[in-house]
C-alpha cells in the first residue's frame, strides 16, 4: 500500500513501537531526520536498539539525551568540527547506554544483507584487525570460505523494525526522491520493515518521473510520509538550507549541565502547538 | 623567502608533499586539513589526483572556499560522485584507493589509531565518537595520519582499542596486509614515519621552532631511532599562495 501523509506525532504513533530497533538515516550534520526524531522524543517513545548511518550527529544524540535510548548501534556519533557528543559520551561512560560496536563497512554490508534478504555477508579485509568483532559477538562470528577455507568474520544481516529519514520530495502516491547526497539512506529504507519519511515539499507525479534510477523510493516501500520543511534544521539539507550552527551550538552548551539540558529538552517538546492540540 | 605561515597550513603543505600524481586519496569527517592538502597537491606536482570526501562520496569536488564538513551542500558541485555504499565496496577491494587519510583520540608506537574507547571498553574512561571507516586503513595502498594534537595523551604505547589498524608490533603477529600500512604521521610539532624493520614510529622531521626535546616531552613512547632529524621544510611561497586561494575564509591561517 502506497504511502500515507501523517502528521509526524500520528506517523510514530502509528510506526514507531516502543522498544523496536530504529533506523536513523542522515549523515553528520546534513539530512537528519530531526522532525521525526524530535516527534519520538515528544511522544516518549523508547528505542529498544538505535541504529544510525555511518556517522549520526543529533539525530542519535538527541533521544540519548531525552534517556530514551537502551542500546545503540553506530559507527559514530558525533558533531563533526563542533566536537563530541556530549550526552552520547557521557550515558556510555556511565554504563546507562549500551554500545554495540560497529564501523561503517560493516554496517553497510549489514543492511545490504537485511536489504536483500541474505543471512550474513563475509567481512571484507580490515575489520579483522580491529577489536569490533571481539566486542560485538552478537554482530560478528567466524565463518569459513567454503572456496578457499581461510578462515574469517561474518557480519550478521540487519533489519530495522522502522527506519526515519529525511528525503527532499514526495509526490501523491507516496514516492519520495532523496536529497543530493543518498548516504546509506537508501538501504536503511530498503532494508526496513517500515520506513516513514518526512520531506521538504511536495510535487506532482509528473516532477518525480523526471527523476534518474536511484534517486527516488518507490511509495509501496514507504508507510508513511511527513511534510516538514526546514524538519532537518538544525542539520542541513543540501539544496534547502545549511546546518543552523548556532543553534547546535546553543545545544552543545546547554548540554552541559543536566539543569540547563532539562530546560532545552523542555524548550524542544513543549513549544510544539501540535502537542497542545493532540493533548485537548 | 616565505613569509608567516600558520601550523595548519605547514600541515597542509607537509601532507600534499606526500600525495603521489595519479594517487586517489579518501578522507573522512572534519576533512579541511587534507581536502585543502590533496587540492593543492592536485594544483602542483599531482595534476592527476583524485580525491573523495567522506560521506559526500563526491570525487574531486572543488568547493569555494574549504570546508570543515564532510557532507558539507559546498561538495556538491563535484565532476563526479559515488554513492557512499560504493566507496564502502571500493575501500573494501583496496586496489582502487591508494592513500587513506585518518586520526585517532590515541595513536600509538605502531600507527594503529583508536576513535572508540579510551579506558577499558566497557566501561571507558573517554569515550569517543566511533570509528566510521577506519577499519579499511589496512585494506588501501597506505594511510596518512594526522593529529591535531600532539601530547603523551594523543600518543601512546599502545592504543587501548584498536579501531583503525597500523603495522604489527612484532613478526610474530599474524597480519596480512593488502597495503604498506601507515608511512607517514603529521602532527602540529613534527613528521614521523616508521622504521622499515621494526615498523615502529620514528620521528623523521620538526617544525620549524620546533626542538627534538619538545617533541619527545610530547611523545607518550620512546620512538625508534632513526636518520638525523631535519627541520620540517616550509612551505614555499606558490605553495602558500595556492593555499592561501584555496581557502579564502582562512580556516587554516587562523
Amino acid at each position: 500500500m502506497p504511502g500515507r501523509f501523517l502528521e509526524a506525532e500520528e506517523a510514530v504513533a502509528e510506526f514507531v513501537p516502543s522498544g523496536a530497533t530504529i533506523a536513523v538515516g542522515g549523515m553528520h550534520m546534513t539530512a537528519a531526520p530531526m522532525a521525526l526524531v524530535t516527534a519520538m522524543v515528544r511522544s516518549g517513545v523508547r528505542t529498544g536498539t538505535l541504529v544510525t548511518s555511518p556517522s549520526a550527529s543529533l539525530q542519535a544524540e538527541l533521544p540519548v539525551a531525552a534517556g530514551l535510548v537502551d542500546e545503540i548501534m553506530s559507527p559514530y556519533v558525533g558533531f563533526e568540527d563542533l566536537g563530541l557528543a556530549p550526552r552520547f559520551r557521557k550515558a556510555v561512560e556511565s554504563g546507562e547506554l549500551r554500545v554495540v560496536e560497529i564501523d561503517e563497512g560493516s554496517l553497510t554490508h549489514a543492511l545490504y544483507a537485511g536489504a536483500g534478504g541474505i543471512p550474513f555477508l563475509a567481512c571484507p579485509p580490515g575489520v579483522d584487525l580491529t577489536d569490533i568483532p571481539r566486542v560485538s559477538p552478537e554482530l560478528f562470528r567466524r565463518v569459513r570460505n567454503p572456496f578457499t577455507g581461510d578462515e574469517g568474520w561474518a557480519i550478521a544481516g540487519l533489519r530495522p523494525d522502522v527506519t526515519l529519514l529525511a528525503a527532499a520530495e514526495a509526490d501523491e502516491d507516496g514516492n519520495v526522491a532523496l536529497g543530493r547526497f543518498p548516504f546509506t539512506d537508501r538501504l536503511m529504507a530498503l532494508a526496513a520493515r517500515r520506513l516513514v519519511v518526512q520531506v521538504e515539499r511536495t510535487v506532482d507525479s509528473g516532477a518525480m518521473a523526471a527523476r534518474a534510477p536511484g534517486d527516488t523510493i518507490p511509495g509501496f516501500l514507504v508507510s508513511a510520509v511527513v511534510v516538514a520543511p526546514g524538519g532537518c534544521l538544525p542539520t542541513s539539507y543540501p539544496g534547502f538550507y545549511d546546518r543552523d550552527e548556532g543553534a547546535i551550538r546553543t545545544y552543545l552548551k546547554a548540554a552541559r549541565a543536566p539543569e540547563t539540558l532539562e530546560a532545552w529538552l523542555a524548550d524542544l517538546t513543549g513549544a510544539d502547538p501540535a502537542r497542545g492540540a493532540e493533548d485537548s | 623567502m616565505t613569509g608567516a605561515f600558520s601550523t595548519s597550513e605547514l600541515m597542509a603543505v607537509v601532507m600534499a608533499r606526500e600525495f603521489r600524481d595519479g594517487e586517489v586519496v579518501v578522507m573522512g569527517a572534519v576533512p579541511a586539513l587534507p581536502l585543502a592538502a590533496a587540492m593543492l597537491a592536485k594544483s602542483t606536482h599531482a595534476p592527476s589526483l583524485s580525491y573523495i570526501v567522506g560521506g559526500s562520496g563526491t570525487v574531486n569536488a572543488t568547493p569555494i572556499g574549504l570546508t570543515t564538513l564532510s557532507c558539507d551542500a559546498a561538495l556538491a558541485p563535484a565532476p563526479s560522485a559515488l554513492p557512499l555504499p560504493e566507496v564502502v565496496l571500493l575501500e573494501g577491494r583496496g586496489d582502487a584507493l591508494d592513500v587513506f587519510c585518518a586520526g585517532g583520540l590515541q595513536i600509538d608506537a605502531y600507527g594503529n589509531c583508536n576513535l572508540i574507547a579510551v579506558g577499558e571498553w566497557a566501561a571507558p574512561a573517554l569515550r569517543g565518537p566511533g570509528t566510521v571507516g577506519l577499519p579499511f586503513l589496512p585494506a588501501t595502498k597506505r594511510s596518512v595520519i594526522y593529529a591535531m594534537d600532539h601530547s603523551p595523551r594523543t600518543f601512546v604505547e599502545r592504543v587501548d582499542f584498536v579501531s583503525g589498524p597500523g603495522h604489527p608490533a612484532s613478526p610474530d603477529e599474524d597480519r596480512t596486509y593488502r597495503g604498506e600500512g601507515p608511512s607517514l604521521v603529521v602532527t602540529p610539532l613534527a613528521t614521523l614515519d616508521f622504521d622499515p624493520t621494526t615498523r615502529r614510529m620514528r620521528l623523521r622531521s620538526v617544525h620549524p621552532g620546533v626542538t627534538e626535546a619538545e617533541v619527545a616531552e610530547a611523545t607518550g613512547f620512546e620512538p625508534a631511532p632513526g636518520p638525523p632529524v631535519s627541520e620540517t621544510p616550509p612551505p614555499s611561497e606558490e605553495e602558500l599562495t595556492l593555499l592561501r586561494r584555496l581557502d579564502p575564509g582562512g580556516l587554516l591561517s587562523g
